[in-house]
């Protein structure tokens, strides 16, 4: 029913990918900018229209029109950046859009949420990884490392742009095709969005709030017996014996 | 709920297209986001509450995620001294 709408989706989702091609990294020259920065542009500017034309009041301020172009660019970022320390950083950018963009949507705990287990706890975890496994190529070819081949080549970028094209047109094109029925307003609570949510997670979901409970405490297990079973094989440097510590190793 | 599905698409090309391991999962987290977007968008659509709970669920996976993988990214690291994927070709089939 709304035709030209699903036309535009399907055009936005052919022009951002194109641009998401030309920003990969490749082999040989610097990325095109001349031509990348435009179609990004474009693209970005495709999908505030289709946000205009279709998406809810909440949807419509200025505020998250923003927010979707930083959280937009950002993700663009993440993938076609070739150094992995700025692609987290890049990815703190977009949760934080994100964040807002939920606080902005009327769901403030989630987002909340989202600003300290994402940027505060995950990004932590992967600054942290990324500088574990940089570390060891310090010296004078740091500079080499920190742009090491294999993060200067995307594999096989028209394939996956293609698959990502395909991916994100029939999504949208579904999206938007359904029309856009009012949506029926969220019942106003005088406790606030917090309160709803906890109540909501412990009555209906009570079951589920245990089962995740649970599941991170094996996902922790997992993590330790993972990381650390190769430990003492693969370690460089002189192997201690367990009992030698202490008789003429100094500890500390 | 566009933008959810902009953002999962993105993650989606990083993650076949990326060959650092640490960036592949970086992408995962991208599509995570993607969804949880979407989540909140259709709770807010349809006036419920639940979108909003999955959310905090998407968000235990997500955690859960993130320290298995980076563990399992670590110990792989630690074999090889390399972050390519392509380095472990020899695991196909």
């Amino acid at each position: 029913m709304q035709d030209w709408l699903v036309y535009l989706a399907y055009f936005v989702a052919a022009i951002g990918s194109t641009a998401v091609y030309a920003a990969l990294p490749r082999e040989g020259a610097a990325p095109r900018k001349s031509f990348m920065i435009p179609m990004l542009g474009l693209a970005i500017g495709g999908v505030v229209v289709l946000l205009n034309k279709f998406a809810g009041p909440a949807a419509q301020s200025w505020y998250s029109i923003i927010l979707v172009v930083l959280a937009l660019g950002g993700a663009v970022r993440v993938v076609t950046h070739p150094k992995p320390v700025y692609s987290a950083l890049y990815f703190v950018m977009v949760v934080l859009s994100t964040a807002a963009l939920m606080v902005v949507c009327g769901a403030e705990f989630l987002g909340a949420a989202l600003v300290i287990v994402y940027a505060g706890a995950i990004l932590v975890t992967y600054v942290f990884v990324i500088m574990l496994a940089q570390q060891s190529h310090r010296g004078p070819e740091a500079q080499v490392a920190a742009t090491s081949d294999f993060d200067r080549h995307a594999r096989e970028p028209f394939a996956a742009v293609a698959a990502g094209f395909v991916l994100v047109a029939t999504v949208a094109g579904v999206i938007v095709g359904q029309g856009s029925t009012p949506s029926t307003p969220m019942p106003n609570s005088p406790d606030g969005n917090t309160m709803e949510i906890g109540r909501v997670l412990l009555t209906d979901f009570a079951v589920s709030v245990e089962l995740a409970g649970v599941l991170l405490m094996v996902a922790m297990i997992g993590a330790i017996a993972l990381a650390r079973r190769r430990f003492p094989k693969h370690e460089e440097g002189p192997a201690y014996q367990p009992g030698e510590i202490g008789r003429h190793v100094k500890p500390f | 709920m566009i933008v959810g599905a902009m953002l999962f698409g993105l993650g989606v090309v990083g993650f076949l297209t990326r060959r650092n391991l640490i960036i592949m999962f970086l992408c995962t987290e991208v599509m995570f986001q993607g969804v949880l977007v979407n989540f909140v968008a259709m709770g807010q659509r349809w006036g419920n509450l639940q979108g909003q709970a999955f959310g905090l669920f998407v968000l235990v996976i997500a955690a859960v995620e993130a320290g298995l993988g980076l563990a399992i990214v670590v110990m792989l690291y630690r074999r090889r001294g390399t972050l390519d994927a392509e380095h472990w070709r020899t695991m196909r089939g």
